[in-house]
């Protein structure tokens, strides 16, 4: 469909989900759905630069906090509707995307990536002493309560990142079908066939720099309204980077859906465990999930449902299988330690095992290996007394040394390319 | 009496032009002994990523778990952090046997792009960094040593023993590396694969084999850097993430695939952070390094000897 | 008349390795060059000093009589200089008939002038997969290709820039002799529309019935320049194909 109905049909599914929202009477879902929302704007804008063109961004977060501190500036200044502080932080994260491009994009993609890093951090360290936004202490901003004719003030914030939602799935999609998301696709694929073919790689580098950027820098600008206190250390916390990398990789890179399906999994899976565990349980089940997606499913959960094949044959080398066995008990390891609520969430991890488990047992001829993992998780989930948890360590010790003491019958066919 | 006379000298001229010489001297002096303990923890980047071409952003990760490991040896068993950590360095060298391992079969056999790489490493700099703070807390951790405390005092400069220990270690370690690089057959065998894997192949040698040994060989100085990290300062998990920077901008500046242009670049860098914390304040210090980095990479992304 | 390429004492450097020493060459509009040399002599690097991809550090490259240092790839192939590669490098992700669309929108379209529609473009596309013989594949991605018809899909992208001049580095590898044939027949038949053709082969009998004008590159340095049948039976040619 062409892009105009499809800003339309997004609005209206917007403003279903609006309605909805509010019949549920607690203000609770505003809240979380905030979060949300701004992570499906952040991973869109990232998926930009990173799934289309190629070019990692390590940095996320130095756009999206300055957006927030744009508006922070503009407040003490002279207090102005949010919408157009919106504007104005798209504008200064855009010049400012414009300008590191500007510094490196001439180099490999790896420099482009540490030149992400450090922007944030110096742009951190710059506003960390600068006082009149409030530098290290931070800053107060006061919101109304309430505002006509919505209601509850979180409300009115929630319409608006639902309204920027829409905004940058549209832009993400107008672009990928273009002209302009064709030649992305050739930087991404190959930069030197790409120039030699007539695409001016540079101008289109900078240019979705330029957008990546002023969209995450949109997706900054209500912050601080609705945080009510702003520091640097929230404004440029690790979550914004990680998941703005995380939430695309797991979706699916090369297509607008991918950050749309990774936002909302992996930002509904965070709200939620905000409030069963600790935040930085939180943030090992991010870093994890990007080691086991970035290994089993390279092309995320769209090229799961398309059909592109899990890397099974990936686990015929021990050293994988191993990791990737042992990176995963970990996190199964401490949310049995958090409060009951977190056993839900351990069933990921307990599905990637079986998953290995699976794979290595067909590849190494023990196809019951299975069957081990899926014991122990049911042992684990259920509630019991700690030592229990002992018997299915064992069952996972038991299932990681077949594992790799049974070789894989003789060499396949495929011999190593050089 | 020559120091006597220096000292003399130097309250003089600053007594002349109202100018803090001596805090310049000192800063001066403990911007070398910085830098050169910045050496040893970016040496392993210039093996990974400078000869390599892989760029590991977990390496810092790596670095405050050894931190972490020797701390664990110093309190319980009351080992000193640098021998313990010479110890452990085989255990390390394993882990990034192991790590190349995954990473060489899930992305460098296919020709993936490096999106998936970098992911990877971003993905285990986490969850290292967090494990780390579900078993340790986010506290404070340092160690016991000898020449923790006492320092040296050479007329105006002052010598703290817990950053000249490390300082010589570090020394040591580069130019150990520097000598295998160059002199052991091994060692030119990964300086071959940098400039031309098709040519180490065609003599016979496996670069996948040489490429392991060296990523193994850069996560092993991993071991030791911590150690020395834990002496100079008090560690906690998140530390990690300042040196990402300095890491890849001493890298970047000293030009990649050069030993000595990392020392040299480690040590420059060394010096600029310590007078700026010295004069402007030690929060001014993490953009330094970044500062550095960016100004490098606009204007000679070759770096100062790189090729 | 004037050349339509002129190379001049363009030489190129890799650290202490010389890849290039002052090359000098000339094409004039129409022409059939043969560029011939022993693998390593410099013939890959002397396509990417004059299609961009490298910069020369010496000497100049003029294209219509306009000097191309300093201007990139892409606006070198937007004056009408066009390359293959001698190893394919397709847009993996994209499908065939989309890999030849890069070239149309971006070198085609962007000349001043021309506006190609979408379905002009389309038929395009289709008409240049037609020529080279990739028709039927044109929804499928590069990596299903074979070798052979990935080297014609290279051909193909060179083409579908509409290029003046068509550099076709080593574009005949591993394929049989009629398709060999094929492929010289349709070099031959675009020339004859007017497009000026450099060839960089190794086989020679491709390379003897293409061209007009034969250019020897040894360790990057040209040891001869003229008509095929004379070239071949220079001494010094012989001796760089025999070996010391």
């Amino acid at each position: 469909m062409r892009t105009l109905p499809f800003f339309l049909v997004c609005l209206a599914v917007a403003a279903a989900v609006f309605v909805l929202a509010r019949l549920v009477g607690n203000d609770y879902v505003f809240f979380a759905g905030y979060v949300v929302l701004q992570y499906i704007v952040l991973a869109t804008a990232w998926n930009i630069l990173g799934g289309y063109t190629g070019y990692v961004n390590f940095g996320s977060a130095a756009f999206f906090a300055l957006g927030a501190y744009t508006s922070v500036f503009l407040h003490k200044f002279y207090p102005l509707p949010i919408p157009v502080l919106i504007v104005v932080g798209a504008i200064i994260s855009g010049i400012v995307g414009l300008g590191m491009g500007y510094l490196t994009l001439r180099l490999r993609g790896a420099f482009f990536a540490i030149a992400t890093l450090a922007l944030a951090v110096v742009l951190q360290t710059l506003v960390t002493n600068w006082s009149y936004v409030g530098g290290a202490r931070g800053a107060y901003v006061i919101r109304p309560n309430e505002i006509e004719p919505i209601g509850p003030y979180i409300q009115y914030l929630f319409l608006l990142m639902l309204a920027l939602a829409v905004i940058a799935l549209t832009v993400a999609r107008g672009i990928e079908r273009s002209w302009l998301g064709l030649g992305f696709a050739a930087i991404r694929d190959d930069e030197l066939a790409a120039e030699a073919s007539g695409v001016p790689t540079l101008r289109l580098k900078l240019v979705a720099t330029a957008i990546s950027g002023a969209l995450m820098g949109v997706a900054g600008a209500p912050f601080p309204y609705y945080i009510g206190y702003l520091q640097p250390t929230s404004a440029f916390a690790l979550d914004y980077a990680v998941n703005s990398i995380a939430m695309p990789m797991i979706g699916g890179t090369t297509s607008w859906i991918g950050p749309l399906i990774g936002a909302i999994l992996l930002g509904t899976l965070q709200q939620v465990a905000t409030v069963t565990i600790s935040s930085s349980v939180n943030l090992l089940i991010v870093g994890l999930l990007i080691v086991d997606c970035v290994i089993i499913a390279p092309n995320g959960i769209l090229g799961l449902i398309q059909g592109k094949r899990t890397a099974r044959e990936i686990v015929t080398d021990p050293a994988v299988f191993a990791l990737l066995f042992v990176v995963n008990v970990i996190p199964i390891y401490f949310l049995h330690q958090e409060a009951l609520a977190a056993r839900p969430l351990e069933i990921i991890f307990w599905a990637v095992l079986v998953f290995l488990a699976l794979a290595r047992g067909r590849i190494i001829g023990l196809s019951w290996l299975w069957a081990l993992p899926v014991g122990g998780a049911a042992i684990s989930v259920v509630p019991g007394p700690f030592w229990l948890w002992l018997l299915s360590a064992l069952t996972l010790a038991i299932c990681l040394g077949c594992g790799l003491l049974m070789r894989p019958p003789a060499p396949a066919t495929r011999s190593g390319t050089p | 009496m020559l120091v006597a006379r220096q000292c003399l000298f130097v309250r003089a001229l600053g007594g002349l032009v109202d100018f803090p010489f001596d805090l310049l001297i000192n800063a001066l002096v403990a911007g070398l002994l910085l830098g050169a303990f910045y050496a040893a923890v970016t040496i392993g980047v210039s093996i990974s990523f400078g000869m390599l071409d892989i760029v590991n952003i977990a390496h810092p990760g790596f670095i405050i778990l050894g931190s972490y490991i020797a701390y664990i040896v110093n309190t319980k068993l009351g080992i000193d952090p640098i021998v313990a950590s010479i110890v452990v360095a085989p255990a390390f060298y394993a882990l990034g046997a192991l790590v190349y391992q995954v990473y060489y079969a899930s992305f460098e056999r296919y020709g993936q792009d490096s999106l998936r790489g970098l992911a990877f490493f971003f993905g285990l700099l986490f969850v290292t960094e967090v494990t780390l703070i579900l078993v340790f807390g986010v506290d404070y951790r340092y160690v016991q040593a000898a020449y923790i405390g006492p320092s040296l005092q050479l007329g105006v400069v002052d010598l703290p023993l817990r950053m000249l220990v490390p300082c010589l270690v570090a020394l040591a370690l580069v130019g150990a590396l520097q000598l295998f690089l160059s002199r052991s057959f091994l060692g030119r065998a990964i300086m071959a694969v940098a400039q031309d894997q098709l040519a180490l192949q065609l003599m016979a040698a496996s670069p996948t084999r040489i490429k392991r040994i060296a990523f193994a060989l850069s996560i092993a100085t991993t071991a030791i850097a911590g150690a020395l990290l834990i002496v100079i300062q008090p560690v906690e998990p998140s530390i990690g993430r300042e040196y990402i920077g300095r890491v890849f901008a001493i890298c970047v500046l000293g030009g990649l695939g050069s030993l000595t242009g990392t020392l040299i670049g480690a040590l420059l860098l060394g010096i600029v952070e310590s007078v700026t914390s010295t004069f402007y304040g030690p929060s001014w210090a993490p953009a330094v390094a970044f500062g550095f980095l960016l100004i490098t990479l606009a204007v000679r992304p070759a770096g100062l000897f790189g090729r | 008349m004037t050349a339509l390429l002129e190379v001049d004492n363009v030489s190129k450097r890799f650290g202490g390795f010389v890849a290039l020493d002052g090359i000098a060459l000339s094409v004039t509009a129409g022409e059939r060059v043969g560029l011939i040399g022993p693998n390593g002599s410099g013939k890959s690097t002397l396509v990417n000093c004059i299609c961009g991809t490298l910069t020369n550090e010496m000497g100049s490259v003029r294209f219509e009589g306009v000097t191309m240092n300093g201007l990139s790839a892409h606006e070198r192939t937007r004056r009408g200089l066009a390359r293959s590669f001698q190893l394919p490098r397709p847009f993996a992700s994209l499908s065939v008939a989309e890999n030849m669309r890069v070239p149309l929108l971006y070198t085609v379209n962007a000349r001043p002038g021309a506006h190609l529609s979408a379905s002009a473009i389309e038929a395009r596309c289709a008409e240049l997969l037609t020529l080279v013989g990739l028709a039927e594949k044109a929804k499928q991605l590069p990596r299903d290709l074979t070798q052979v018809e990935m080297r014609k899909l290279e051909l193909a992208r060179a083409l579908a820039a509409e290029p003046k001049l068509l550099i076709a580095d080593e574009s005949m590898a591993g394929l049989s002799n009629t398709e060999v044939a094929d492929i010289v027949a349709l070099l031959i038949r675009l020339n004859e529309r007017g497009i000026t053709i450099i060839m960089i082969e190794h086989i020679m009998r491709a390379v003897m019935s293409f061209s007009q004008r034969l250019v020897v590159l040894v360790s990057g340095k040209k040891i001869a320049d003229g008509a095929p049948d004379a070239v071949i039976r220079d001494p010094e040619v012989e001796r760089a194909y025999l070996g010391q």
